[in-house]
């Protein structure tokens, strides 16, 4: 295992869009929560009536604990960057032809997968540090005085880890089967930003909300809107309530899809012709 | 003694083309052992078999007497059909990776290998400016790393100039005088002859004949005379005992005996004694090249 590891990481140290990836994400989280921030602040400030309502409604997002669920809800908005590095990764092995290369020096076609599994567990967890950092950041500077209260919706921590590598998995899965990367990008871009977005919002209205089974919504679900979305009127708190309960079911949902997808990679590596 | 690879009745088809057609060989320890055919004729494909790159239809292999496996492949120094590497990694950077799979070699066998190929000046710089011919020798580089006993070379000599082709003639030469067992497709006939001890030869999938070089190339002596009248000379020598077919090439006179059973000096005495003078006498070891296309022409007409 620990071999394996040290095999991808001889890979991937050198490889300059990894780096440049980590460098884009690493401004990107900070970037679209800060701008909420300032959007936040904006509203809030000021001795105005509206300010001050505003301020009701909304409470401190940024705040701790709120933080936490805040910043992995905008953050998330992102996956989109790792997911492009993961399928790079991923087409890379298929271009350079070394997928084939390192069978022939002797690792065995699961080992193969493993490696990958690892490739894309490194990346969630290094996505999901730069979120930790970016939530404390904004948890202590927004306002320090719920300081105390850090230690509240930690839950929001693993939920983002495994909501970041379900996704990631996906993206991987797709550039594991097309091979191409451009083929892949394309047909993971159109999906994630067009298709299952049309989907799931068609879904909610007509279709009694099935969309919450499509691919990337099973695991958009672990990380709903924050509360500050539902504080409008009745019937946004009890959907905001509803989504908060499902919670704990897409949590089992994401790990069977998550599995599922990793056991469909195992299956057909050991099989196919390289 | 057990050989280093054995095949039994390797099958192997792309939808309909069927690319082996049951193959079975046994490669012995030590043997140079040249897999030949014309392009498409399968060596690729039965290559990539033995080093489970591709899954057989049917048949087996062995490695060293045990079924193929990651414990075999770690044990074998390959090159397969194209240089294989991460673009974006140094020499150096990609032989860790080797090494770091393999098990084979080490730091200072790193640079070793880069030296034996003569890439030490170019270790450093990335292997996508390397040009073709670099590219290739760092495979060889990676298939040497650790000094394997067995080595397997898909056309060794690709996009090498003819001065790399030498050396690395030579160097197979060298490590076959070292005990080692090295299977090597190509189709470059000449290559082959040079320095394989056994060929296989494949024809659209199927075996056609293996065994060592001597025994494959030299299934007759021929003996090549000429004199200053062709036609006499013809008539003449048909009266010689012990040929199997005479052949008048140009204004030459070609006798095929049964192996072993040509005598020069009485060729020559019996032309004298009849009264022709030779200006000239032969003894012709078939080549590898004439050997080949009549296999694979009588295949055809076989077919």
């Amino acid at each position: 295992m620990i071999a394996l590891i040290k095999t991808e990481w001889l890979k991937i140290k050198k490889y300059p869009a990894f780096w440049w990836m980590l460098g884009i994400v690493a401004l990107t989280y900070p970037g679209i929560n800060a701008i909420s921030f300032y959007g936040y602040t904006k509203a809030t400030t000021g001795k105005e009536l509206t300010n001050n309502i505003a301020k009701m409604l909304l409470g401190n997002p940024f705040a701790f604990p709120e933080t936490w669920h805040s910043v992995a809800y905008f953050s998330s908005f992102f996956v989109l960057l790792p997911s492009i590095l993961v399928i790079m990764m991923v087409t890379n092995e298929y271009t350079f032809r070394t997928h084939r290369q390192n069978i022939i020096d002797g690792w065995s076609r699961s080992e193969f997968i493993t490696s990958k599994l690892f490739d894309v567990l490194i990346i969630s967890v290094i996505v999901a540090l730069v979120y930790l950092a970016v939530a404390l950041f904004f948890g202590f500077y927004s306002d320090s005085t719920f300081a105390n209260r850090w230690a509240e919706q930690l839950q929001y921590i693993p939920l983002f880890l495994l909501q970041t590598f379900a996704q990631l998995s996906i993206a991987f899965m797709l550039g594991y089967l097309i091979k191409k990367a451009f083929i892949a990008l394309g047909v993971f871009l159109f999906y994630y930003l067009i298709v299952e977005n049309i989907a799931v919002q068609y879904a909610r209205f007509k279709m009694d909300d099935i969309g919450r089974f499509l691919p990337f919504e099973i695991s958009d679900r672990l990380i709903p809107a924050p509360a500050f979305f539902s504080r409008f009127g009745k019937d946004a708190k009890a959907s905001y309530d509803h989504s908060i309960s499902i919670i704990p079911e897409h949590v089992v949902y994401s790990i069977l899809l998550t599995g599922l997808i990793w056991l469909i990679c195992y299956a057909v590596h050991k099989k196919r012709d390289l | 003694m057990q050989p280093v690879l054995s095949l039994s009745g390797l099958a192997k088809s792309y939808g309909k083309i069927q690319a082996l057609k049951g193959v079975s060989f046994e490669v012995p320890e030590g043997a140079v052992f040249g897999i030949l055919g014309p392009n498409g004729s399968g060596k690729t494909t039965l290559l990539s078999i033995i080093l489970d790159i591709l899954k057989a239809d049917s048949g087996s292999f062995a490695w060293f007497g045990e079924p193929g496996s990651p414990a075999t492949r770690k044990r074998i120094g390959s090159l397969l059909e194209t240089p294989n590497f991460y673009h974006y990694l140094s020499a150096v950077d990609n032989l860790n990776i080797t090494h770091a799979i393999s098990g084979r070699g080490d730091k200072t066998d790193i640079d070793r290998v880069l030296e034996i190929v003569k890439l030490t000046e170019r270790k450093r710089s990335r292997f996508s400016s390397y040009s073709l011919g670099m590219k290739q020798r760092l495979a060889i580089a990676a298939a040497l790393l650790g000094d394997p006993q067995v080595l397997v070379f898909d056309e060794p000599t690709n996009g090498l100039d003819p001065v790399g082709i030498a050396e690395i003639r030579e160097l197979i030469k060298e490590l076959a005088g070292r005990g080692k067992t090295i299977i090597m497709a190509s189709h470059l006939l000449d290559e082959v002859e040079k320095v394989c001890t056994h060929v296989a030869i494949l024809k659209r999938g199927t075996l056609i004949t293996a065994g060592s070089v001597d025994e494959v190339l030299a299934n007759e002596d021929i003996v090549e005379i000429a004199s200053a009248d062709t036609a006499t000379l013809l008539e003449l020598v048909k009266g010689f005992p012990g040929y199997t077919h005479i052949k008048q090439d140009g204004n030459k006179v070609l006798l095929y005996f049964p192996i072993g059973t040509a005598k020069l000096a009485e060729v020559n005495r019996y032309c004298f004694e009849k009264g022709a003078t030779l200006s000239h006498l032969y003894a012709k070891k078939k080549s590898l090249e004439a050997k080949f296309f009549e296999l694979t022409n009588e295949n055809t007409q076989n077919n």
